[in-house]
């Protein structure tokens, strides 16, 4: 059978069985009604639950505060962002408000913020960017970076299950990108990164659409004599150390790919762990790979040299298996 | 009148910076072209800094005790016009006294004249690269395995620079295990240990010829007979009682003297080498000692030495000429900076001077390796021919 | 728990005597707990800021006794008044102040953040206007759950009105036609800034028709004044109207904080009706009426007094949190808590 089924079908898929499932789900969001969500998201989901997908206005703090509200009430809420670039606008909501209110009260907040992030060609600076490693830094918020199109099903159905607030990354170059023949009927959990690839040489730790660039470097590199392994850490946080120190164990060579920029970002939190958790077990000094330290930028030209290309990511390898 | 800048100058090689230490001319005198005005210490030597021209102290803006890069600005000397010119010195202009002035002052931030710490503040870049790099990786492999850098001599390493990798190092232990092996004695393990330690450190050997006929003529009409070694023994003793700071052992920047002349002597034991020590060996005469030397010798051979005849020797001799050598370069235990060889002695042509022709000796060579960052060269000849001196009077020992 | 309020007949019965006189004693109540904590601010015995409703006394106690069980309530700084008529017992307060750790926050927040989301009083995070969207999506969770009849009711600043999140959440409230009451208490200054310097329309009141939404406007000095307006305006709300805007005029009385001297009140205003005392008027309406005299009003003074004493007392001999038997994490899955850190465990 082809391989029909797309990541944002996945997504929708997933949105479908959580409202059929569970009568506290609905999904709030512009332009999620009618319209079915600036990609699609949410496509004839209103007519199919009515009354329970919800057009809100371009007010992204009052959206987030909205979905604190009714999950303080009992409703597990799903807000769609259009842009995760947009996200920043309810920021104060997610971070402040959100994050903190089982800490400071010990009542839980059960909502999932939906994220269309990472760079397509032309989107530019407000269309493209990665905002995981800003949300897993608060305390409070659990931060998803599903790779493939089984994992975007299982972990959304997951992250609504969750009591606590899920920041769930969607990649918007996966959405139509990537196939798969069916949907998963068992998944591995939140919290347990993935050996996408086994090797033995080196090992690249990526996630979200750097999984599938990572892959096929690792793929450039095979007919050289190098055994590539492919990490995917299906979630930044809580990050599965010790899936990453197993495999580096493994290889004793790591190589950290991510798609947002370095000061900071997941990369940096990888090889700061396996550094200090995981000398011993380094033949190499640990690498990192991310976008440049600018906005991402519009140009397809630009754009392509912007972030880490599958070239970029096996010439960094090589370097790192040469040692 | 033109303003000549006193500079810093060149010091040596890889020498940055220099040390003020005193000021051999004070602001407003007069001095000539080439006389020194301020001594100044680096890590090699104490130098002085001389005047670029004829003229009079303006002032000194480096201060007493500070250091100051190559190059710095360390005063001015206040210079007629023509002096300037024909010297084609650069010229700071005349400035009034009001003006604010560039006051050269150890630890202020705009300082330029202190040295700057190259590579991102490190003295030295911090790389790890070369064929001596091991990686943490590997360091932990090593350890689970007992192992030193000194058993990785015999791998060529393929990774960056030559250095060993990881999977160097699994060939290289899957290659021995291929091999024939047994298990090292304890007593092996042991001393191939101390004689890794003691390598660490730079040694180095002096050798002297000494004639020894009448210390074997005195052996001869001795009962019991002490051992050759004995004899070096002795005058290795007295000499160092008369100069013990040679036997001293250095840690970091002090010397530690040693408290007694205990000295220790080489016995070989089944797989390796055991050193007996003679306590206060500069106290007694050699009869005196001869039977617990003989004593020592037996219990060292039947590994019978009780624990207060062994440790705490500040030097050691070693006679190898029971093997038939005539020469070599014994290795200090680690924990001490000398040891004494003694060779065999063969029949040598010796010039006697008053005959006007050769003449049989037995002649025996003595080779004292030492740790060169305690004594050098010199020191260590100085004390062989002490050595040497005394055995040439055996009946004095 | 939330304490059972010793006049429950006053918020049912509704007799505007028996309103009054509950109304005016948890307003002095009020008054005289932030008295208290103020003089603990000043003898250092609380960490962190003190934030004082004097003067809104009688417009937060309207709130709190229009509202009934099952409505949703987000006080904001100066709401002690609202938050006693609602329910919410003085240790919440107590505790919450002087950081012990069997208050609703345990120590995790302090002041005036405090609540019980579970009973429907939200504790305020510091973000102005933030509150407002969190109370719109209670009210929308009772919509989903066929709840009805109940209200929200939030409180604000003139200050806050100038955040983009009070802006969203009302234009939120007013396109979900949600049972909000939007208090604003328009105490003339935001910290030090004056209202000249906060919006350049005439009156907050006039920001109502650009929501879309019904405005009441009262003199908050007044308590029969403020327990009129703020009834109708919540039971027009319960009605299904849509949001409601309450805009209420008074002077604040105290600094910003307690930290703050306010000279920079304008001394005009301070001699103006707008600087009246609501508690004196109250107090004015009272005698006026005869509905209580001078040496009951004095007995309940010292009642009031005596009450505040012993819950002081009382928490200052309760454990302040232990930061060695603490739970530091953040999130209520433990199954998604990082351990590669001890966390201080």
């Amino acid at each position: 059978m082809a391989a029909e089924i797309t990541y944002i079908d996945a997504i929708r898929e997933a949105q479908a069985r959580a409202l059929r499932e569970d009568p506290r789900v609905f999904i709030y969001g512009q332009d999620v009604g009618a319209f079915g969500g600036a990609f699609k998201a949410t496509k004839n989901l209103a007519t199919e639950f009515p009354g329970r997908v919800l057009d809100s206005p371009i007010s992204e703090d009052a959206m987030v505060g909205l979905a604190v509200g009714a999950a303080i009430e009992g409703m597990r809420p799903i807000i769609e962002m259009q842009f995760a670039d947009f996200s920043t606008v309810g920021f104060n909501q997610i971070v402040n408000q959100a994050a903190t209110l089982f800490w400071r009260t010990n009542v839980t907040c059960p909502i999932t913020v939906r994220l269309p992030f990472g760079g397509t060609s032309g989107g530019g600076p407000f269309h493209s960017q990665s905002l995981e490693t800003i949300y897993a830094h608060y305390p409070g918020l659990i931060v998803l970076t599903p790779a493939t199109v089984e994992d975007a099903y299982s972990m959304l159905l997951e992250a609504v299950a969750i009591d606590d607030p899920v920041i769930f990354c969607e990649h918007k170059f996966l959405y139509r990108h990537l196939k798969a023949e069916k949907l998963p009927v068992e998944a591995l959990p939140v919290g347990k990164a993935r050996i996408a690839r086994e090797g033995r040489d080196l090992t690249i730790v990526a996630y979200s659409a750097m999984v599938q660039d990572a892959m096929e470097a690792a793929t450039e590199l095979a007919p050289e004599g190098w055994k590539v392994e492919v990490v995917d850490l299906r979630s930044v946080k809580p990050l599965d150390t010790d899936t990453v120190m197993a495999s580096v164990a493994r290889t004793g060579k790591l190589l950290c790919v991510g798609e947002s920029w370095p000061w900071g970002g997941v990369t940096a939190e990888v090889i700061a762990r396996v550094a200090s958790e995981g000398y011993g077990l380094l033949d190499a000094p640990p690498q990192r790979l991310n976008a440049k330290d600018t906005p991402v930028p519009f140009h397809p030209n630009l754009w392509a040299a912007h972030r880490p290309t599958v070239r970029a990511i096996a010439a960094a390898a090589r370097k790192i298996l040469r040692q | 009148m033109p303003q000549i800048p006193i500079i810093m100058p060149q010091l040596g090689e890889s020498i940055a910076e220099a040390n003020i230490v005193n000021f051999l001319v004070k602001p407003g005198d007069h001095v000539e072209a080439d006389q020194d005005l301020i001594e100044v210490e680096t890590d090699k030597a104490t130098m002085t800094v001389a005047s670029p021209c004829k003229g009079k102290i303006e002032k000194f803006s480096a201060q007493l005790n500070e250091s100051y890069a190559v190059g710095a600005t360390l005063g001015q000397i206040e210079a007629t016009q023509e002096e300037a010119e024909r010297l084609g010195l650069d010229v700071l202009t005349a400035r009034k006294s009001s003006d604010h002035e560039e006051v050269v002052k150890p630890g202020s931030i705009s300082d330029r004249n202190r040295v700057q710490p190259t590579i991102r503040g490190l003295p030295v870049p911090a790389n790890a690269a070369g064929a001596s790099y091991l990686s943490p990786r590997l360091k932990a492999r090593m350890d689970e395995l007992g192992l030193h850098a000194a058993d990785l001599a015999g791998i060529a390493g393929s990774g960056a620079a030559g250095r060993v990798t990881v999977e160097d190092f699994e060939k290289f232990i899957a290659s021995l295990e291929k091999q024939k092996m047994s298990k090292a004695s304890t007593m092996r393990v042991a001393v191939a240990d101390a004689m890794r330690r003691s390598w660490t450190r730079p040694l180095a050997t002096v050798g002297l010829p000494v004639v020894i006929d009448a210390v074997l003529a005195h052996r001869k009409a001795s009962n019991p007979k002490p051992g050759p070694a004995l004899y070096a023994l002795r005058a290795l003793a007295i000499a160092l009682a008369e100069n013990s700071a040679v036997a001293g052992r250095l840690v970091g920047s002090k010397i530690v003297h040693p408290s007694a002349i205990d000295v220790g002597f080489a016995v070989e034991a089944e797989d390796g080498v055991l050193v007996p020590v003679i306590r206060d060996a500069d106290q007694k005469p050699l009869k005196d000692l001869t039977q617990r030397y003989n004593e020592l010798v037996e219990l060292a051979r039947e590994r019978k030495l009780p624990a207060d005849a062994t440790g705490g020797s500040i030097a050691t001799v070693t006679n190898f000429g029971t093997f038939g050598l005539i020469w070599a370069t014994p290795i200090p235990l680690p924990e001490q900076t000398l040891v004494l060889g003694l060779g065999a002695g063969r029949r040598m042509p010796f010039w006697d001077e008053a005959k006007g022709q050769f003449v049989p000796v037995m002649e025996a060579y003595l080779t004292l390796s030492f740790d060169h960052r305690v004594l050098d060269g010199g020191a260590a000849g100085r004390l062989l021919q002490r050595i040497g001196e005394l055995m040439k009077q055996p009946e004095k020992l | 728990m939330l304490q059972t309020v010793s006049e429950p007949r006053a918020r049912q019965a509704g007799t505007v005597r028996e309103a009054h006189l509950a109304a005016y004693r948890f307003m002095l109540r009020a008054r005289l707990l932030d008295d208290k904590f103020a003089a603990l601010y000043r003898t250092g015995k609380i960490q962190g800021g003190v934030f004082l409703g004097r003067g809104q006394e009688a417009l937060s106690v309207a709130i709190g006794l229009a509202l009934k069980k099952g409505d949703v309530f987000a006080p904001l700084i100066r709401d002690a008044a609202g938050r006693l008529a609602f329910g919410e017992d003085i240790l919440d307060a107590v505790r919450t102040y002087m950081g012990s750790a069997l208050g609703p926050m345990r120590g995790r927040d302090g002041n005036v953040h405090r609540g019980r989301p579970q009973q429907k009083i939200l504790p305020m995070i510091s973000h102005l206007g933030a509150m407002i969207s969190v109370v719109n999506g209670m009210l929308l969770a009772h919509r989903f759950k066929k709840i009805s009849g109940t209200v929200g009711v939030t409180c604000l600043g003139d200050g806050a009105t100038s955040t983009g999140a009070f802006h969203e959440a009302l234009n939120q409230a007013a396109v979900e036609k949600l049972p909000l009451v939007l208090v604003v208490a328009d105490n003339q200054y935001a910290y030090s800034t004056p209202t000249a310097r906060q919006f350049a329309c005439e009156n907050l009141s006039d920001k109502a028709i650009g929501y879309g939404v019904q405005v009441h406007s009262v003199d908050a000095t007044d308590l029969t004044a403020c327990l009129k307006t703020v009834g109708e305006a919540v039971a027009k709300a319960r009605a299904g109207d849509g949001p409601q805007l309450v805009v209420a005029s008074l002077l604040r009385l105290c600094g910003h904080g307690e930290h703050d001297d306010a000279s920079y009140v304008d001394p005009k205003l301070k001699n103006s009706p707008l600087g009246r005392d609501c508690i004196k008027v109250a107090e004015e309406i009272l005698l006026r009426e005869q509905w209580t005299d001078a040496a009951e009003l004095a007995a309940w003074r010292s009642e009031i007094v005596r009450e505040i004493e012993e819950a002081v007392s009382q928490v200052q001999r309760e454990p302040a949190p232990d930061p060695f038997t603490e739970n530091w994490s953040a999130i209520s899955s433990a199954h998604l808590s990082e351990t590669h850190d001890d966390n201080g465990r």
